[in-house]
């Protein structure tokens, strides 16, 4: 799909490079000049320069890195369950037949359904002993942790919570679902391809532009969880929020509003930055091999 | 080397701040001399209850020339600091008195001398500990509104089941409350089914700490006392008790599992021995079950005198705010001994109307309590909530607080770090606190440079 | 019923039944008298809904259900539109700096929005738009990095073919933007507006944080003078914030029902494919 018409092509991109350069560019670069200094954010008290020593304090410092690692962990968890989940979904929709719309909406539920309602509501869900996921686990002769107390179980009992709305990724999957042409599908089971191989060999190469970008997006927004780990554990109700919570972007924003250290905040923004920024590196590198567009022929 | 920056100069790097924002019109800032007019804007305050919004209609009747406007919502810092940031500050803020500290050492806060001189404010009004945390180096920051006081509360008939009499689960004498509560605990094989007693740990362990005579930071709030011989004892105690109960994470799991503000709460459903408490609580229980087996008892030292540990809010006025007059006169006027009746006849009658019990108001305002029990309350006739408002009344005036510190949040999270790593048996309360200690003065004295 | 069918079946009566469930519990505790709403039980005995009366006499909220409304569609479309533009032009053609460009756009996503906070509201309280609800939607003008990825991967799945003839026939390139390629792509185009509009309508932050007059405030900053009473000694009213809730979601879902039909399509022009 490769036009050479740079000129047009300005013309397309114009909307977010004007945004860019007049909304967004500023605050970024604020904010990377900040983390050089020990600002607060307050007017009374003076600012001073004070170079790396914001980045030396978030290496030296054993918290960062802890939310780090507790952060990387439940991407590690979720992304990949959330694609898998995802796609079933969207497959199972795409078998429904008049169930169809239904089966649509209820997957969306989740998403719509406001996080004040969604936190109160896992809370009482994960609970270790008297929630209804243990219920279940019980009733299966599975083992029930204690979700929300016990440190080891606290960060995949807030995977099973965002998985709640992976009913977004399915969507997505559907819409990249219907996208694939039916003659080649036809001709696959013609051949002689069973269900599995029409997986492997047609669907998931058609829909692998939509999962890239799953897998990206997922991962990118993983790294930066925040909402409903604070809500869930660190907001005005609640008290003794644990360690094993301490997701990196929640810890950004106390050092930031709680602590008032904006500028050490900052830095540890930017260090973030930097780490997405290489998973999201490899994770393009990766897909060249992996992702088909039918546009590039 | 340090560069310094003025403030100024770093807030024409990012913008010029412009008109706009949280605070007042520019227009009619300042009024002639002691005259309250013009408009003052409110940050943190939600008013929205029967409490609230007497007191602001008090201040719109005495100063008919001035226009109020209260941004509803919980104290917010992300709202605060970017009006503050964008030279728009709110006329007043309104906030929890633990956090005042922290805003005043960094001189975001207008010291109120001068304040509480032009309107004739008696700071003697107060309950001494509201004003201790409104007091930083010495000077007033803040006009404080409620105190809210822990006491415990006790499920009669648990105590009788197990034949105990109430005062088993005073806290006076510690071995005597362990052995209670072992007596009251029952652990089964589903789990936990009753808590005999819950110490409230982290949370409570400046007021654990108090009973030992000990104290978590120093009265100036500027030197940590994390790893004191009373800190290290309380946190162990307690600590002690949560594992005779099953351990942190069941005995956790099983208290979120109360249905706490429902019908079928913890005393209702006889799920819990006894354990410190707000104040408010009373209220919830008076709200969806006032015959349960309730009764309140004082927090005691451990020579069985009488203590609490007080929290409340207050008014503060930002630095550059404008029309100050107006904004001083609106925090005296809604914490003065008249307002605050009015309000409580408004919130007794609000809560009648609904079927309710009117329990009394905490003011912070020593005058203005007496006044509201003697003039405003009623016994209900219901002996244990009765008997209860006569304990809360009790205990306002031997509070323990926090006290005004510049990294006060930070210092709470070490110390509520330490008390997680010793429940979850990471570590012993004295590594614990040692490693708290360390962390908390650093803080302090970061803020400070 | 094969065993495939059986599965599905199966499959999706657990979906429904998980899925339902938490909206199910926010529905059942908002009907409930106030001791009851957190007793779990799956029916409200007894029902009250004069919960849902209280709620819209004591609250402003046909007030906040039109801002939100206002604020979302702006939103939404103009996300939708620059999104797609933009998207087009990574998607469609070749050019000099496209990785590079690219990269920025996906960098927008990499920082994280708690520090760009207070530069972000100096910026727009410079432009004297501090206390309005422009900064709420005005920045989709501009396209967003997820949107703009999310339709660059499904224009760059369209059949070059198609499009080429289109070209070959005489047409503009903005010509077949709308005529070829956007009618291609509805079920992408309409999952940005829903998604948009969804996180428009949820938005605390930015609400919170702008809004200074309370005739302007959208559900969510509205709920939030209410809810945070109880942290004040208030009134802890949860039946009544759980049916505001409730009555929060339901343009949502609204929305979504008559959307989701957008959503399903196959392709419909092809040189040699049939849907």
């Amino acid at each position: 799909m490769s036009v050479r018409r740079s000129r047009v092509a300005y013309a397309f991109i114009a909307p977010w490079a004007v945004g860019f350069v007049f909304l967004t560019l500023g605050p970024i670069l604020a904010t990377l000049f900040l983390s050089l200094t020990d600002y607060d954010a307050l007017p009374g008290a003076e600012t001073s320069f004070i170079g790396l020593d914001n980045y030396r304090q978030a290496f030296s410092e054993g918290t960062p890195g802890t939310a780090l690692l507790n952060t990387g962990f439940y991407a590690l968890l979720y992304v990949p369950l959330s694609v898998v989940i995802g796609l079933s979904m969207a497959l199972l929709l795409r078998r429904a037949g008049r169930a169809t719309g239904l089966l649509r909406t209820v997957i969306y539920l989740p998403v719509v359904t406001p996080p004040v309602a969604t936190g109160i509501l896992f809370l009482l869900l994960l609970n270790g002993q008297e929630g209804l996921i243990n219920a279940v686990l019980g009733w299966l002769h599975l083992p029930t942790p204690f979700w929300t107390t016990d440190p080891a179980w606290i960060k995949p009992g807030i995977v099973i919570m965002s998985l709640w709305s992976v009913g977004s990724v399915a969507i997505i999957l559907f819409a990249a679902l219907g996208d694939v042409p039916q003659t080649l599908l036809d001709a696959a089971q013609i051949d002689g391809a069973g269900p599995w191989s029409r997986l492997r060999h047609v669907i998931l190469p058609m829909i692998s532009p939509a999962l890239f970008f799953i897998v990206i997006t997922n991962t990118i927004a993983s790294l930066q969880l925040f909402s409903e780990v604070y809500t869930m554990y660190f907001g005005a109700q609640t008290t003794n929020p644990p360690e094993a919570a301490l997701f990196y972007v929640v810890h950004v924003f106390e050092e930031a509003f709680t602590f008032l250290h904006m500028g050490y905040a900052s830095a540890l923004s930017w260090l973030l930055f930097l780490v997405i920024a290489v998973v999201t590196a490899v994770q393009l590198a990766m897909s060249r091999k992996l992702v088909f567009y039918r546009g590039d022929a | 080397m340090r560069l310094r920056l003025p403030v100024g100069g770093l807030a024409s790097i990012l913008v010029l701040a412009a008109c706009g924002g949280v605070g007042s019109d520019s227009g009619a800032d300042e009024g002639s001399e002691g005259q309250i007019d013009g408009s003052i804007t409110t940050l943190g305050f939600g008013g929205e209850d029967e409490i609230g919004m007497a007191r602001v209609r008090a201040v719109e009747e005495a100063y008919a020339d001035l226009d109020v406007k209260i941004n509803s919502g919980a104290f917010d810092e992300q709202q605060f600091l970017n009006a503050v940031s964008s030279g728009n500050p709110p006329s007043l803020i309104y906030l929890p008195r633990s956090e005042l500290g922290t805003y005043a050492a960094r001189g975001a806060l207008v010291p109120l001398t001068e304040c509480i001189d032009q309107q004739s404010i008696d700071m003697g009004q107060y309950l001494d500990s509201a004003v201790a945390q409104v007091t930083y180096d010495d000077e007033v920051y803040g006009i404080p509104e409620f105190s809210s006081v822990r006491l415990l509360l006790a499920n009669t008939d648990a105590l009788q089941e197990a034949g105990l009499p109430a005062d088993a689960v005073s806290v006076a004498d510690w071995d005597q409350l362990a052995q209670s509560t072992r007596t009251l605990t029952q652990l089964g094989s589903a789990g936990i089914q009753r808590i005999g007693f819950d110490p409230k740990i982290p949370e409570f362990l400046p007021l654990w700490t108090a009973a030992l005579g000990g104290q978590l930071v120093s009265e100036d709030g500027l030197t940590a006392q994390l790893d004191s011989p009373e800190a290290v004892q309380a946190l162990e105690y307690t600590a002690g008790l949560v594992n005779d109960q099953g351990g942190w994470s069941e005995f956790k799991a099983f208290r979120d599992g109360w249905d706490f503000f429902g019908g079928q709460n913890q005393f209702v459903a006889d799920q819990v021995g006894a354990f410190p408490m707000e104040d408010w609580y009373l209220d919830v229980l008076a709200d969806v079950s006032p015959d349960a087996p309730v009764t309140a008892l004082p927090f005691t030292d451990t020579t069985g005198v009488p203590l609490t540990y007080a929290t409340g809010q207050a008014w503060a006025i930002p630095v550059g705010a404008g029309n100050t007059d107006a904004a001083c006169a609106f925090a005296a006027t809604m914490t003065s001994t008249d307002t605050w009746l009015a309000a409580a006849e408004a919130s007794k009658a609000d809560r009648e109307k609904s079927g309710g019990e009117y329990l009394g108001t905490w003011t912070a305002n020593e005058e203005a309590d007496e006044r509201i029990l003697d003039e405003v309350y009623e016994p209900s006739g219901n002996a244990a909530l009765d008997d209860a408002v006569q304990v809360v009344r009790s205990v306002q005036s031997v509070a323990v607080v926090d006290p005004p510190s510049p990294a006060a949040a930070e210092v709470k999270r070490a110390w509520e770090d330490a008390s997680l790593r010793v429940l979850q048996g990471d570590q012993t309360a004295q590594e614990a606190l040692t490693q708290a200690q360390e962390e908390a003065q650093t803080a302090i004295d970061e803020a400070l440079r | 019923m094969t065993a495939g069918q059986l599965a599905a079946l199966v499959s999706s009566v657990v979906v429904v039944l998980a899925f339902v469930y938490p909206f199910w519990w926010l529905v059942s505790a908002s009907l409930k008298p106030r001791e009851d709403v957190f007793d779990n039980g799956f029916w409200p005995d007894p029902l009250q809904p004069a919960n849902y009366v209280e709620v819209w006499n004591q609250l402003p909220i046909t007030t906040w259900l039109f801002n939100s409304l206002v604020v979302g569609v702006a939103a939404a479309v103009a996300v939708t539109v620059s999104s797609a533009l933009v998207a087009f032009g990574f998607a469609y053609f070749d050019f000099r700096g496209r990785t590079v460009l690219f990269w920025c756009v996906l960098a927008t996503m990499m920082l994280p929005g708690v520090v760009t906070l207070v530069p972000t509201y100096l910026l727009w309280d410079q432009l004297g738009l501090a206390t309005t609800q422009v900064p709420l939607w005005a920045s989709n003008l501009f396209g967003s990095a997820f949107y703009v990825f999310l339709l660059r991967q499904f224009f760059k799945s369209l059949p070059r073919d198609t499009l080429d003839a289109a070209r070959v026939d005489g047409c503009g390139y903005l010509s077949m933007f709308w005529r070829i390629v956007v009618p291609m792509s509805k079920p992408a185009l309409a999952i940005t507006f829903i998604f948009e509009f969804q996180a428009s309508w949820v938005d605390l932050l930015r609400p919170l944080v702008y809004l200074q007059d309370p005739e302007l405030f959208t559900l969510p900053r509205g709920l939030k003078a209410v809810l945070d009473q109880f942290g004040q000694g208030g009134e802890r009213e949860w039946e009544l914030v759980l049916a505001a809730n409730v009555i929060a979601t339901v343009p949502m879902v609204v929305l979504f029902i008559i959307g989701g039909r957008y959503v399903v399509q196959g392709i419909t022009i092809s040189s040699g494919d049939k849907e």
